[in-house]
C-alpha cells in the first residue's frame, strides 16, 4: 500500500527520463532537424509546459494545429541533400514558415477557447427547453391529481 | 281544523280496513284512554272503537299477536296501527269493538248476589278462561273498564291492550306484589291476578262502595300488607255470603291459592274450595326500618326493599336477624338471612351500591318469595322491564336504576331465589341477552336499543317523534324523508337504535360500521347502505330529500377520488342520483372499490412522475458546473478532432505530392 504511489511516481519519472533520453539522443544525432522542429513547435512546447490539465488537451490542439503548416518545411528539409543547421536556419529565416506555424498554433489555442463556449451555449439552450416542457408536464400532473400539498 | 280527507289520504286504513274518525270521541269507553269511533270498511261495521295509545306507554304486542280470535263479552283487539289524531297529528290506535253500553259504576245501591254471579262473575270468568287458553292476561279489570249493555245482560271486559299491563289499575285492584312495582313495570302477571281484580270488583259491586277509595297507593299497599287483601278490602263490609266466600278465595295473597277462572264458572263449587293458607307469623314487637314498622316477614321484606339503605344497615348490624329470631320467632328464616348476609361480599366503595342492592334483592327474595324484583327502593317484574324503560325515558333516575338491573343481570339472581315459581334458565338467558344489548356499541346499543327491543310497538323517539308515529321498519324511511324535507335531522341515535332493535340480524354489518365510524364526520356510507336496503324492501320510490341530505354529507367520500376529472364526474353523477332519490346508485358511485383503487394507483404513479420531474429539474438547475466541464471537454475534443483531421489531410496531400 505504501509502496504503490512510490512505484507510480517512479514509473512516471522513468517515462520522463526515457522521453528526455530519446529527445536528447535525437538532438545529438540530428541537431539541425531538431532545431527546425523545435522552432516550429515552440508554441506547442510552451503550451505543453503551461497546460496543467490532465491529458493536456489545449497543448494537443496547439501542437496538432501548429504541425499542419510545419509539414511542408519539414518535407523540404528532408528532401534536401544537405540537412545541416544552415539549411534549417535558411528555412526558418522565411518569415512565412514561422508565422504560419505559430499562427496555426494560435488558431488551435483559440479553438480550444471558443468551441467549449459554443458547446456550453448549445447545452444551456437544450436544457432550458427541456425544463420548460418538464415544468408544464409537472403542472398538468399536479392539477389533475391534486398533488398541491406534495 | 283538520281536513278528514287529507287525513285519510295520508293515513291508510288500519290493517287495511279500519278507519278512525277522530271527530267522534267515545267518552269513557277506553278505560281511561282516549277512544274514538271507528269503521270497518270491509264489513261496514260502525260499532268499533279505536283506543289511542300513549307514546311512552306502548300497546301490548304479545296480546295483539296471540289474541286473534274473538270472544263473547270481551272487547278484543281487531287491529292496530297509525291513524289521524284528534289534534291533527298522527296517533296510534288499537281497534276493538265498541263497548255495548256504559261502564259499571259503583253506586250506593249494591248489586244483588244472583245478578253479580250471572252478569259479572260468570261472563268474566268465561273471558278469563278464553284468555288463559290463549296465554294472555287482561290486567285491566276495574269498574270503568267493564261495560254492560242493559239490565240482565252480561258485562263485557273492556280494552286492556292499549297500554302496558295494569298501568291504569287502581291500587285496590292489584295484589300487593304488583302494587309494590313501578306502574309501568307490573308485567303481564298471571290469570290469578285477573281473578284478584275480579274479586275486588265483586266486592265493590256487592257493597256499593269503591274499596279503599280514600287512601293513596302507598296507604293501600300498607293496609293490604298489614291486614291482608280481603280484610283490607272487605273487612267491615256486609257482603252476600257467596260473594264473601268467593272474594276471600279470590283475594288470597298467594296466586296459587286463588280459584281458577274455570272454577269460578261454578260458584258453589268454588265457594266450597278451601285452601289452607298458613297465617303469617306475627311478632310481638315491631321492627322499624326506614319509617316503616314491620310486624311480619312480608312487611319486613317490603320495608327492606323500599328503604334499602336502612335495610342493609339493619341486616349488617344483626338487627334483622335478632328480630327474626327473638321477635318473630322464625329461627329457620333467621338462619337463612344470616347466611345470605354473611356470604355476601362487602363491595368496594365504587360498587358498594350495587353490592348492597344485590344483597337487598336476595334478602327480600328469601323473606318473601312472592315479592317482585327490588332494586334500590324500586320494584318491578322482569316482564315489565320493557314498559318500565319506555315510561322512564324522560326520567334519568329511574332509567339509571333500570340500567343497573340490566348491567348486573339482577333478573337472573332474582330468578334463582324463586326457582319453583319461574323458569330460571329462561330468565337468566334473557338477562344475559339484555346485558348484551346494553353493552352493544352505541348508537346501536344501550338503553335506547333495549327500549325498542323489549317494546315491539314502542314508536321511534328522537327526531322522528316530532310529528311522526313510527312503529315498524316500513315506516322509518318515509318518516325520515319527511324530516329531511323539513330541514330537520333524520339520522339521530334513536333511529339507529330503533332500526337495530326492529331488525336484529339484517343490519349487523351496517350498524357495526355505524358504531365504528371514526371521528366527528357523518357516517354516510353505513347510512346509505341501511337506507338503500330499507328503500329496496319497503319504499321502492324516490326519496329525494333524504338522498340530497346524504349527498350533502358525502363530501369527504367524494374527496377520496384523487383525480380531479374523476372527482368532478362523481360529483355530477352523485347529484343526479340524489335528485332521482335512489340510494343504490349513490352507493355504487361512492363505494366503487375497484375504481378507487385504480384512482389511488394513478395518484401514486402521478406523484412518482412529479418526483422524477422534480429530480430532473433540480439536476438541470444545479448542473451548471457539470455542464461547463462537459462543454469544455467536448469543445477541446472537437478542436482536437478538427486539428487531427486537418493534419491528416495535409500529410496525405504532402505525401501524394
Amino acid at each position: 500500500m505504501r509502496g504503490k504511489p512510490t512505484n507510480q511516481k517512479g514509473d512516471g519519472r522513468g517515462i520522463v527520463w526515457i522521453q528526455g533520453l530519446a529527445c536528447g539522443g535525437f538532438v545529438a544525432m540530428a541537431p539541425a532537424a531538431s532545431l527546425l522542429i523545435g522552432a516550429l513547435s515552440a508554441p506547442a512546447i510552451a503550451a505543453w509546459m503551461l497546460d496543467r490539465v490532465p491529458g493536456r488537451p489545449v497543448a494537443r490542439v496547439v501542437f496538432l494545429c501548429g504541425a499542419i503548416p510545419g509539414v511542408r518545411p519539414l518535407l523540404a528539409f528532408w528532401n534536401l541533400n544537405v540537412a545541416d543547421a544552415s539549411t534549417a536556419f535558411a528555412l526558418l529565416s522565411d518569415p512565412l514558415v514561422l508565422v504560419s506555424a505559430w499562427g496555426a498554433a494560435a488558431f488551435g489555442w483559440l479553438m480550444c477557447q471558443i468551441l467549449p463556449l459554443g458547446v456550453r451555449g448549445y447545452l444551456e439552450i437544450t436544457n432550458s427547453a427541456r425544463s420548460v416542457l418538464l415544468r408544464a408536464e409537472r403542472e398538468t400532473l399536479i392539477r389533475a391529481w391534486g398533488l398541491d400539498g406534495q | 281544523m283538520h281536513d278528514p280527507s287529507a287525513f285519510h289520504a295520508s293515513h291508510p286504513p288500519i290493517g287495511g280496513c279500519f278507519v278512525v274518525d277522530p271527530a267522534r270521541p267515545l267518552l269513557g269507553a277506553g278505560g281511561g284512554l282516549p277512544s274514538f269511533g271507528a269503521t270497518d270498511l270491509r264489513s261496514g261495521r260502525t260499532d268499533l272503537m279505536a283506543v289511542a295509545v300513549a307514546r311512552n306507554h306502548p300497546a301490548r304486542a304479545g296480546v295483539m299477536r296471540d289474541l286473534t280470535e274473538g270472544c263473547a263479552n270481551l272487547l278484543g283487539p281487531l287491529g292496530f296501527g297509525t291513524g289521524p289524531g284528534s289534534g291533527g297529528e298522527p296517533a296510534y290506535y288499537v281497534v276493538c269493538p265498541a263497548p255495548p253500553g256504559p261502564a259499571l259504576t259503583v253506586s250506593p245501591k249494591p248489586w244483588p248476589e244472583a245478578a253479580l254471579i250471572a252478569m259479572v262473575l260468570r261472563p268474566i270468568a268465561q273471558v278469563l278462561c278464553h284468555l288463559a287458553v290463549k296465554g294472555v292476561t287482561h290486567r285491566a279489570i276495574r269498574p270503568d273498564n267493564v261495560f254492560i249493555s242493559g239490565p240482565g245482560k252480561p258485562v263485557a271486559l273492556g280494552c286492556g291492550w292499549a297500554a302496558p299491563p295494569a298501568l291504569h289499575q287502581p291500587a285496590a285492584y292489584e295484589p300487593f306484589y304488583s302494587l309494590m312495582c313501578l306502574p309501568a313495570g307490573r308485567g303481564n302477571g298471571t290469570t290469578a291476578d285477573d281473578v284478584y281484580a275480579l274479586g275486588c270488583l265483586l266486592i265493590a259491586l256487592a257493597s256499593g262502595i269503591a274499596p279503599l277509595r280514600d287512601l293513596d297507593d302507598a296507604a293501600v299497599l300498607r293496609r293490604k300488607l298489614d291486614v291482608g287483601s280481603f280484610t283490607a278490602l272487605a273487612g267491615d263490609l256486609r257482603l252476600p255470603p257467596i260473594i264473601g266466600d268467593l272474594a276471600r278465595g279470590m283475594l288470597a295473597e298467594d296466586p296459587d291459592h286463588r280459584p281458577t277462572p274455570a272454577m269460578l264458572l261454578d260458584p258453589a263449587a268454588a265457594r266450597g274450595r278451601r285452601v289452607a293458607a298458613r297465617p303469617p307469623r306475627r311478632a310481638q314487637r315491631g321492627l322499624t326500618i326506614g319509617g316503616m314498622t314491620a310486624w311480619d316477614a312480608r312487611t319486613l321484606g317490603h320495608a327492606i326493599g323500599a328503604a334499602p339503605e336502612n335495610g342493609v344497615r339493619a341486616l349488617r348490624d344483626g338487627t334483622v336477624a335478632h328480630w327474626l329470631r327473638r321477635g318473630l320467632g322464625d329461627a329457620a328464616l333467621c338462619a337463612g338471612i344470616d347466611d345470605i348476609v354473611r356470604q355476601h361480599p362487602t363491595g368496594s366503595v365504587d360498587d358498594e351500591k350495587v353490592t348492597d342492592a344485590l344483597l337487598t334483592l336476595r334478602v327480600v327474595g328469601a323473606i318473601e318469595p312472592l315479592a317482585p324484583l327490588f332494586w334500590r327502593g324500586n320494584a318491578l317484574w322482569p316482564d315489565g322491564l320493557g314498559p318500565a324503560i319506555a315510561a322512564a325515558k324522560e326520567d334519568p333516575a329511574t332509567l339509571g336504576f333500570l340500567e343497573e338491573i340490566i348491567a348486573t343481570e339482577a333478573i337472573g339472581a332474582w330468578a334463582v331465589l324463586r326457582a319453583d315459581r319461574c323458569d330460571v334458565f329462561a330468565l337468566r338467558a334473557e338477562a344475559r341477552g339484555h346485558r348484551g344489548l346494553l353493552r352493544a356499541r352505541l348508537p346501536a346499543g344501550g338503553m335506547a336499543r333495549l327500549s325498542y327491543a323489549l317494546n315491539p310497538l314502542l314508536p321511534c323517539g328522537g327526531g322522528l317523534a316530532g310529528s311522526q308515529w313510527v312503529c315498524s321498519l316500513a315506516d322509518v324511511v318515509p318518516a325520515m324523508e319527511a324530516i329531511a324535507q323539513s330541514a330537520g335531522d333524520p339520522c339521530d341515535a334513536d333511529v339507529v337504535a330503533f332500526i337495530a332493535a326492529r331488525s336484529p340480524q339484517r343490519f349487523d354489518i351496517e350498524l357495526s360500521a355505524l358504531a365504528a365510524h371514526p371521528g366527528p364526520g357523518f357516517p354516510v356510507l353505513p347510512w346509505l347502505r341501511i337506507l338503500a336496503r330499507l328503500q329496496g324492501q319497503y319504499t321502492p320510490w324516490a326519496l329525494p330529500g333524504l338522498a340530497r341530505r346524504m349527498a350533502e354529507q358525502a363530501g369527504p367520500l367524494v374527496a377520496r377520488w384523487r383525480n380531479r376529472e374523476h372527482r368532478s364526474a362523481v360529483e355530477v353523477r352523485l347529484v343526479a342520483a340524489a335528485e332521482a332519490g335512489l340510494f343504490a346508485p349513490m352507493i355504487a358511485l361512492l363505494d366503487n372499490t375497484a375504481r378507487l383503487e385504480e384512482d389511488a394507483a394513478g395518484a401514486i404513479a402521478a406523484a412518482a412522475e412529479v418526483g422524477r420531474i422534480d429530480a430532473i429539474l433540480q439536476r438541470i438547475e444545479h448542473g451548471a458546473h457539470e455542464r461547463a466541464a462537459l462543454s469544455m471537454r467536448c469543445g477541446q475534443e472537437i478542436a482536437a478532432g478538427l486539428g487531427l483531421t486537418a493534419l491528416a489531410i495535409t500529410l496525405a496531400l504532402a505525401i501524394s505530392g
